[in-house]
């Protein structure tokens, strides 16, 4: 696009003694003699600009990529991509050096003797053929397993699922995702028997009242914080409720900021519930025509935690869910009162009215924002459900600024995790593998022969590693992530190459996961290779190759589908040249027709994405709801019509609060809860080597309250050392940070590599998701 | 926040914060002399180690002072006793809550100079031939996206202009009514 400029065309000085010359035009002669003396070998204009959407979170900001002679040498926030209207935060303006890192993942490497060797691609192809065909003669579909992310493109998470469930007839598939929003999911299944949000982002710019539970927005999702804080600014009236454990930057923007104990979310929810019905802030009309109640297992001591100390291998639990009437909720929520609530939560009683009137105020718009901190809960489905609850009871729901708004962490974590269905028991559209018609549709759109796809779901991921470290797995292939930085408990994973297990791992760069790998493989990054992500707001968006990876590095799918071929499973990708169009085509059959329906792959290209359902052409933005979703035939009003096994109304359940897994006690007094910080992303692999980024936030640290660390004697800088049941690190404090941790708590982020807390979290979990809960467990601090 | 209470806070955190007074930093870039040769690219060169390439936004060049960014970097900038001028905020209705109120959502501090990993990256410079002007007498057009840079007098007049992009005429108010954005390289084709 070597477009000349609009140069000085002609003799200047003719032209401009012909003119004569007025004062001000000498001032600017000068200035034009100075700007052009100096020449730049390439300028905005010799640019090409594409389209895509950012590779880091699951907000799916749009950027315009410059590239230049086959290089990203620039990117800008995109303007016409309604997500973030042209802003960005400081991850995605330095978004490309993120390629550039000078130890990318060039070439396919083997361990041998300890060491990693280049191999070539048909070498490694036979040899991961090979493993996987050797693992399931000896052992079954069980001792294989394939472990990806909300990263992978939808390409690239369609491939994997089609190989596994089609191909080696095995369900041991999960993404990462089930450590980040798989809570979420269970709650909108259980709830609306559909996955993902009805409302989309302009519930930002509109909504009046945000109750944000445990989100620390303002690092986490900064552009969609960004929004709410714009919607404030013009209209002042709108308020920010911060619900943590851990005061935050997010905070600092709250009206109030409500503080409650480490796990007492669902007591506080449930006192929330307790005086909408009490006062009568409810609309009963709505609840009649569109919701039943539901409840299940609610005894502790038949949940328990899941996955860790004695219950370890061999815990199983699955809820019984039962019908339950309007009169069996309210008697539910009578223990609930302001002053026990009060009590259990350390929050004030008139700080819980004041937020059961702002819920229960039907002539305000309310949204409620969540994430890691009710996902990665040990009992995160649960206070889902009771989010969605609070929306159900007040009619709050699938309008515009009304409604439960689940944020995601992962680009692709909605795209690709949970509508392609990477899951051990999900198959594409909601669908699962536990049910008959599912399977079938699925082996239809496949061409396979009906008992093609096993029925019991897989291993999900916490015991999936567990699986591979007891030797039931023997083979695994890891791609687009880090498990051995993100997995709680590291130390149960361990391992050393060589030990008669095979590990694969795909990725650009080293990390603590490629170290305990046998095989790496160089994996093409972001625009390196076409791609489709999907984010929180349900809008898919397609991007196209800008440029060549490095060396010989190749996309995810493209690897899955060599193996396949490779294997005999040819038939799997029957595509030829380029299969990207072919496989969204048919992709997209398992979404039409059913309320999932993905846009055509050309409005794909044509628009800054679509949200799903998209029929006839045009995008949904409200779902359930009249007026808005094609799918809904009344008048007004909403119809939860994806429900069938409720009669196509959303469920209330009942959900009890229930003590954290581990608490703290003499001999550890101290909560520890983790996370992320603005500058880096996930495990840090990306983030940290570009240098800004990394000077920002050089390492990870510990958060502590000020009034422990004079206790302790302990200043910003000096090491501290955290020890827990599992195990200790030594870590630099910072006291008066951007986090305020509460007295008795302290915060570490888990990006690095370096310092891994993750060798000292807990791994209990959700009983219905089996999502880990990285945010309680109990510590010992001691200045090291 | 009002001004004169964001200014107070951070004259006292200057008070309180060791080795204040006007030292210079001795990683602070050459500033370019007006009039001196290659002063221009020297300024650029300046203007280039703070941002990972043009158009992204710079880092924090100087240490925290632990006062809110808008204290200094207010709509006109002010001059900062014993460290300098403060240049303005290029954005526009910064003041919280705005979405542009986050300073630190884009621009970050360095507290390390070491690297996680070398990085090969070669990202686009600036380009000191742009804005053009269809002849002598005529307005240069703008060479940049004006998104997020609404307020021109930041970076276009006042002390902390740079030399090879200071306004002659900053008395005249309205900068877009002769100096326009260039949104496409593409001529009209009918």
């Amino acid at each position: 696009m070597n477009v000349p400029h609009h140069g000085v065309g002609c003799d200047r000085r003719g032209f401009l003694s012909a003119m004569g010359v007025a004062a001000f035009s000498l001032r600017d002669r000068d200035e034009a003699a100075r700007l052009t003396a100096i020449q730049d070998p390439v300028a905005h204009a010799d640019l090409t600009w594409d389209k895509a959407p950012c590779r880091y979170c699951g907000t799916g900001c749009g950027v315009e990529v410059g590239t230049k002679a086959g290089k990203v040498m620039a990117v800008r926030g995109d303007a016409a991509n309604p997500v973030n209207k042209g802003l960005l935060c400081v991850k995605g303006y330095h978004l490309p050096a993120m390629l550039y890192g000078k130890d990318r993942l060039q070439y396919p490497q083997l361990r041998k003797d300890g060491k990693l060797v280049r191999i070539s691609w048909d070498e490694a192809i036979a040899l991961i053929a090979e493993k996987f065909a050797g693992a399931l003669k000896d052992k079954g579909p069980e001792a294989v397993a394939m472990y990806g992310s909300g990263q992978w493109t939808v390409f690239d998470g369609y491939a994997a699922l089609k190989w596994m469930k089609g191909g080696l007839r095995s369900n041991n598939i999960e993404p990462n995702a089930r450590l980040c929003m798989a809570s979420a999911v269970m709650g909108f299944m259980t709830q609306f028997q559909s996955d993902e949000p009805m409302g989309c982002y302009e519930d930002l710019d509109v909504g009046q009242d945000f109750f944000l539970w445990g989100a620390n927005m303002a690092e986490m999702h900064p552009v969609l914080f960004s929004r709410i804080l714009e919607n404030k600014r013009q209209h002042p009236g709108v308020r920010i409720v911060d619900i943590t454990t851990r005061p935050s930057p997010t905070s600092e923007y709250a009206d109030v900021t409500v503080v409650m104990q480490p796990g007492s979310d669902l007591a506080l929810a449930n006192g929330l519930l307790h005086l909408l019905v009490k006062k009568g802030k409810i609309d009963k009309a709505f609840i009649d025509e569109n919701t039943v109640c539901k409840r299940g297992i609610e005894k502790l001591e038949e949940i328990g935690f899941g996955c860790h100390g004695e219950q370890a291998d061999k815990y199983t639990f699955a809820d019984k869910p039962a019908d339950a009437t309007w009169d069996d909720f309210v008697k539910f929520l009578d223990e609930y009162t302001p002053a026990h609530v009060s009590k259990l939560t350390g929050v004030p009683v008139q700080q819980i009215e004041a937020m059961a009137d702002m819920y229960g105020d039907n002539s305000r718009r309310t949204v409620s924002l969540w994430c890691m901190g009710v996902n990665q809960h040990t009992r995160g489905t649960w206070m889902n459900n009771l989010i969605n609850n609070l929306h159900l009871l007040t009619g709050k729901i699938s309008r515009p600024g009304d409604g439960p708004f689940s944020l995601t962490g992962q680009p692709s974590a909605c795209g690709t995790a949970r509508e392609v269905g990477t899951f051990s028991h999900r198959l594409p559209a909601d669908m699962v593998v536990t049910n008959p018609e599912h399977r079938k549709k699925a082996e239809q759109i496949w061409g396979l022969p009906e008992g093609t796809i096993p029925d019991k779901p897989g291993h999900h991921t916490l015991d999936m590693f567990r699986a591979f470290a007891r030797g039931e797995i023997r083979v695994m292939w890891v791609q687009t992530t880090n498990p051995w930085v993100t997995i709680p408990n590291l130390h149960r994973i361990d391992r050393k190459p060589g030990d008669g297990r095979f590990l694969v791992v795909s990725d650009i760069y080293p990390t603590p996961t490629t170290d305990a790998a046998d095989l790496v493989l160089p994996s093409a990054a972001w625009v390196e290779r076409e791609g489709i992500f999907g984010n929180s707001e349900r809008r898919t968006q397609h991007w196209k190759k800008l440029i060549d990876a490095p060396g010989e590095a190749k996309e995810d799918a493209w690897q899955v589908m060599e193996v396949a071929k490779k294997m005999g499973m040819g038939n799997l990708f029957p595509w030829s040249g380029d299969w990207h169009a072919a496989m969204y085509e048919e992709y997209r059959k398992f979404t039409l027709g059913n309320g999932k329906d993905l846009a055509s792959l050309d409005q794909l290209k044509a628009t800054r994405g679509m949200l799903w359902p998209v029929v006839d052409g045009k995008e949904t933005r409200y779902r359930y709801a009249a007026g808005f979703d094609p799918y809904v035939k009344k008048p007004n009003g909403v119809h939860f019509y994806k429900a069938k096994g409720y009669g196509e109304k959303a469920a209330i359940w009942l959900r009890p609060w229930h003590p954290p897994a581990e608490v703290p006690d003499a001999e550890f007094p101290f909560w520890l809860s983790t996370g992320r910080v603005l500058e880096h992303w996930h495990s840090g692999s990306m983030t940290r080597r570009v240098k800004q980024l990394h000077q920002a936030v050089p390492s990870a640290y510990v958060e502590i309250n000020r009034a422990d660390a004079q206790r302790l004697g302990i200043k910003t800088g000096d090491k501290v050392r955290l020890t827990s049941r599992r195990g200790k690190l030594e870590l630099p404090a910072v006291v008066d940070g951007r986090g305020k941790p509460v007295q008795g708590q302290v915060f570490v982020p888990f990006f690095d590599e370096h310092l891994l807390i993750n060798r000292v979290t807990l791994d209990a979990m959700c009983n219905i998701s089996k999502e880990p809960d990285y945010k309680k467990c109990a510590v010992k601090v001691e200045r090291a | 926040m009002n001004a004169r209470f964001r200014f107070a806070t951070f004259a006292a955190a200057l008070l309180l914060a060791p080795g204040c007074g006007g030292e210079q930093d001795p990683n602070a870039p050459t500033v370019a002399v007006p009039g001196k040769p290659g002063a221009l690219k020297v300024s650029a060169a300046a203007r280039a180690e703070r941002r990972l390439y043009d158009g992204a936004p710079p880092v924090i060049p100087h240490r925290d002072f632990g006062a809110s960014c808008l204290s200094c970097h207010t709509t006109t900038g002010i001059e900062v006793p014993g460290t300098g001028f403060a240049p303005p905020t290029p954005h526009t209705d910064v003041d919280p809550p705005a979405a542009m109120s986050r300073c630190v959502q884009c621009h970050v501090w360095q507290h390390t100079s070491d690297v996680f990993a070398a990085n090969d990256f070669q990202g686009l410079r600036q380009d000191l031939r742009a804005g053009k002007r269809l002849n002598d007498l005529a307005p240069p057009v703008i060479p940049h996206q004006v998104l997020l840079r609404e307020n021109c007098r930041a970076c276009h007049t006042g002390p902390a202009a740079r030399e090879e992009i200071r306004c002659l005429h900053p008395e005249r108010d309205r900068c877009v009514q002769c100096h326009v954005e260039q949104r496409t390289v593409a001529d009209f084709m009918r």
